[in-house]
């Protein structure tokens, strides 16, 4: 039973089968009466599988850090992920099954007046030292982590209780809707570590030895260089079928893609457009493309000031009509980043679908003549990061054909980040998040009145956005944020250009390359899944 | 002589301060790393916390306090990216970037020496101008595209060389060969003038006049005095070598300094920047420093004149 954020009602998340490669075939009600009968986790222990066998490499795009070895450091970005997916195990994580499926926790359950947080360990979940994963590790995990919103959640959550070897419960000083996004996906505290462990070695050696309960173990590192790992056959879910997975870094895409096309590599991360078409053609090889919870928009700074040309809705319209998303995105990214015409993902929890967006060139020139533009309008600066300056030129080429004449700005991201978040930049801003949450914590930053990238707000958003905060029944929740982000699309709060695609390579031994398994996920994983061609 | 290696030590400790302290604040105006270790769009708490933790929140003068000190007491702090000593990170590359440099400086001074003197003696002729080709090419083509083109050709279409990484003698011929070329080309252009302003002396006038055959003239009167230019440059060199094959390593993946402190400055790692920057130039300071007492040693009119 998928979970009912903030129904208040008491509602229980059972163990739902998210074995990728083998989907089981209870029914959904069937797993509800075995879970009752407490034997669904029987059905969920390993699967009788073959023995791990061979190896497949991985060519990664970045430096892996050793303090994504440790879950309880887990920084605001997606690539620590890459890993913990391999080392670690959540109580609760996105699987292919969804966002918030039950993998150390069996069952769990929110207390009817949304205070409290109760999980069960699964019976039968180890770490790689052997030793069985208990309530204690999990109050442990939560307590001794400090990445991302370490803070804000510890704020919330007024104890962590351990009554027996197998519950846990987290108490909230209030009730808290986004408590299992956080603990699930936006942060690093639902990640599980051995506490007997940690305790015995300390922080700096487990960076340098790290136990977990995922599905690989850890077997060597060496920093900028490559990580070993090797099949845990223990692992809960099922044991892995590829025995080594090793992860090179090379930070030069055309050497990646060398790589991959020799069989040095099994998988290349980040190959961008101008590489991935003759990755795409040469034979052996598959471009995969993994749409990542990362849109891409134009936001008008200027569009509370009376001044501004942007000031005027219908200009924003024309803007919005005047650009081709389609075309840049086959031209950038081979088509393959969506056009979804919505500044929150489309995995996101209470995402709203609005209307396709269109290209019209002769309406938006109408549009600009009706706000007094017939012959366009120096729209001043066009700000970006650097990094995406090829999508700034694209779209302003567009601009230009409607009459809109932008200078862009290509920032360097540091730069740029810094200048956006205090509100420094002007006219129009080419922005674009791929940070963790759900839709409310993207309008927080983003629409909301004292968002940290809102040059300003709208009393109908903020005053939604208020009543949903307190709001704790799911399905009122999701009409508010609906309703929100239906006015920031009706009213041209932005322009969306597209949700990010991530394109890869994948070589010709692999079998399952778990990219795009996990709705979001910008990497391989459920990487027990990840399989080598027979 | 004591005093005036006094006085060249004071020099380097100088310039060693100066260095630190540039370094130190340009690396500051190149932006906030905790914004680079967020995604757009994180709370402000969390940057904030993030710049807290690496002290980014102190007055720039207490920090920079804090970095001197603990260069002094030989900790240069932990790297903001991988949370460790970034002097453990230093010395695991060290190695690596030693190997590199010393392939690429045999490779250039093979190539560079022999076909400098080939060009000085046959000025004008075939030799020199293809040499004239080489040096071009070699200071002027990007060290990314010569890269990139090799590995197009001996890993994509031979399939002979591991496209990158290390651990075989396989691994290091394409980025000795890339970091390599560009200095053999230094040296060539070097190797040739010197020969050729050694050629025109009188001494070497007198060794032709003796009747010394051509090829003693050459290799052991002209060339021996020639070469000592070429290796004083070279031993610069080599020192740049291991500090700073940024493109070659970051194109190669070959894991040494050149790629840590790329790796640093993309990350705004300030730690690993200063690290690099301040290491790499006590190294050429350090140089400076053996060959200026050399220099006074051999010739007692410089140490008189300073």
């Amino acid at each position: 039973m998928r979970m009912k954020t903030g129904s208040g009602s008491f509602e229980q998340q059972t163990s739902k089968p998210v074995n990728g490669t083998a989907p089981s075939e209870l029914t959904r009600r069937g797993v509800l009466a075995l879970s009752a009968l407490g034997i669904a986790a029987i059905g969920q222990g390993p699967a009788l599988a073959a023995t791990p066998e061979g190896q497949l490499t991985w060519a990664v795009h970045v430096s892996l850090a050793p303090t994504w070895f440790d879950p309880a450091e887990t920084p605001g970005i997606i690539t620590p992920f890459l890993l913990l997916y391999a080392l670690h195990d959540a109580m609760v994580k996105p699987m292919p099954g969804g966002s918030a499926e039950s993998c150390l926790a069996d069952s769990w359950k929110m207390a009817p007046d949304g205070l409290s947080y109760q999980f069960t360990v699964r019976t039968g979940a180890k770490f790689h030292n052997g030793e069985p994963v208990t309530a204690e590790d999990v109050k442990f995990s939560f307590e001794r982590y400090r990445g991302t919103s370490a803070a804000m959640m510890k704020e919330r959550v007024a104890a962590v209780e351990a009554p027996d070897a197998r519950t846990v419960r987290f108490v909230l000083k209030e009730p808290w809707p986004d408590f299992l996004t956080f603990y699930s996906s936006a942060t690093g505290a639902g990640w599980i570590v051995p506490k007997k462990y940690v305790e015995k070695v300390g922080d700096e050696e487990f960076k340098k030895a790290p136990i977990g309960a995922g599905p690989y173990r850890f077997v060597s590192f060496t920093p900028g260089v490559e990580l070993v790992l090797e099949a845990f056959e223990d692992y809960w879910r099922k044991a892995p079928t590829v025995k080594r997975l090793v992860f090179k870094v090379i930070p030069e895409e055309g050497t990646r893609l060398a790589a991959l096309t020799r069989s040095e590599v099994d998988i290349a991360y980040s190959i961008r457009g101008e590489l991935a078409e003759p990755l795409r053609k040469t034979p052996g090889l598959t471009l995969k493309a993994v749409v990542i919870q990362a849109p891409f928009w134009l936001y008008f700074a200027d569009q509370w000031d009376a001044k501004s040309p942007w000031y005027d809705q219908r200009v924003r319209e024309a803007l919005r009509l005047a650009i081709d998303y389609k075309s840049v995105s086959e031209a950038l990214t081979l088509g393959f980043s969506p056009i979804t015409n919505s500044i929150i993902p489309d995995n996101f929890e209470f995402y709203w679908k609005p209307p396709p967006a269109v290209y019209d060139p002769a309406k938006a020139k109408t549009l600009l003549a009706a706000a007094g533009h017939p012959n366009g309008f120096d729209a001043g600066d066009y700000y970006c990061d650097g990094s995406y300056s090829n999508v700034a030129e694209a779209i302003i080429n567009y601009l230009q054909e409607a009459g809109i004449r932008v200078k862009m700005r290509p920032l360097e991201r540091a730069a740029f980040t810094s200048s956006y978040s205090q509100k420094k930049l002007k006219n129009l801003i080419q922005g674009g998040s791929g940070a963790f949450g759900n839709t409310a914590t993207r309008l927080a930053a983003f629409a909301a009145k004292g968002g940290a990238y809102a040059y300003g707000s709208y009393p109908e958003i903020d005053e939604l956005f208020a009543k949903q905060e307190a709001e704790i029944d799911e399905a009122k929740r999701t009409e508010l944020l609906h309703r929100a982000q239906q006015f920031i699309h009706e009213r041209s709060v932005y322009a969306p250009i597209w949700q990010l695609a991530f394109l890869n390579g994948v070589g010709k031994r692999v079998g399952e390359s778990g990219l795009g398994l996990i709705k979001g996920h910008a990497y391989s994983a459920p990487y027990e899944d990840v399989t080598i061609k027979k | 002589m004591k005093q005036y290696i006094i006085r060249r030590a004071g020099y380097s400790l100088l310039s060693l301060f100066l260095l630190s302290l540039t370094i130190f604040l340009f690396v500051r105006v190149t932006g906030d790393p905790a914004s680079l270790l967020v995604e757009p769009g994180a709370s402000q708490d969390d940057i904030d916390n993030l710049r807290h933790q690496f002290g980014l929140d102190q007055p720039l003068w207490v920090q920079f306090w804090l970095f001197l000190r603990s260069f002094l007491t030989g900790d240069l702090g932990h790297s903001f990216y991988y949370r460790t000593p970034v002097l453990d990170l230093y010395f695991e590359r060290l190695p690596n970037s030693l190997l590199l440099a010393s392939v690429a400086m045999v490779l250039s001074l093979v190539i560079g020496i022999p076909s400098g003197v080939l060009a000085a003696v046959r000025v004008g002729g075939f030799w020199d101008n293809a040499g004239k080709v080489f040096t071009l090419l070699g200071l002027s083509l990007p060290s990314f595209f010569i890269g990139l083109v090799l590995i197009l050709f001996f890993t994509v279409y031979l399939g002979w060389l591991p496209s990158s990484g290390s651990g075989t003698a396989a691994h290091v011929v394409m980025p000795a060969f890339t970091l390599g070329w560009y200095f053999a080309a230094a040296h060539m252009r070097l190797t040739r003038s010197s020969m050729l302003e050694v050629l025109g002396s009188e001494y070497v006038k007198l060794a032709r006049l003796k009747g010394l055959p051509e090829a003693l003239v050459i290799g052991k009167h002209a060339f021996k005095n020639a070469l000592i230019p070429v290796i004083t440059l070279a031993g610069i060199n080599l020192v740049v070598m291991i500090n700073v094959a940024v493109v070659v390593e970051t194109v190669f993946a070959w894991p040494g300094i050149g790629r840590l402190l790329y790796e640093g400055i993309t990350f705004r790692d300030f730690p690993i920047v200063q690290t690099v920057v301040v290491l790499g130039g006590s190294m050429i300071i350090l140089v400076n420093l053996f060959v200026d007492i050399l220099y006074a040693m051999i010739d007692p009119r410089i140490r008189l004149e300073s």
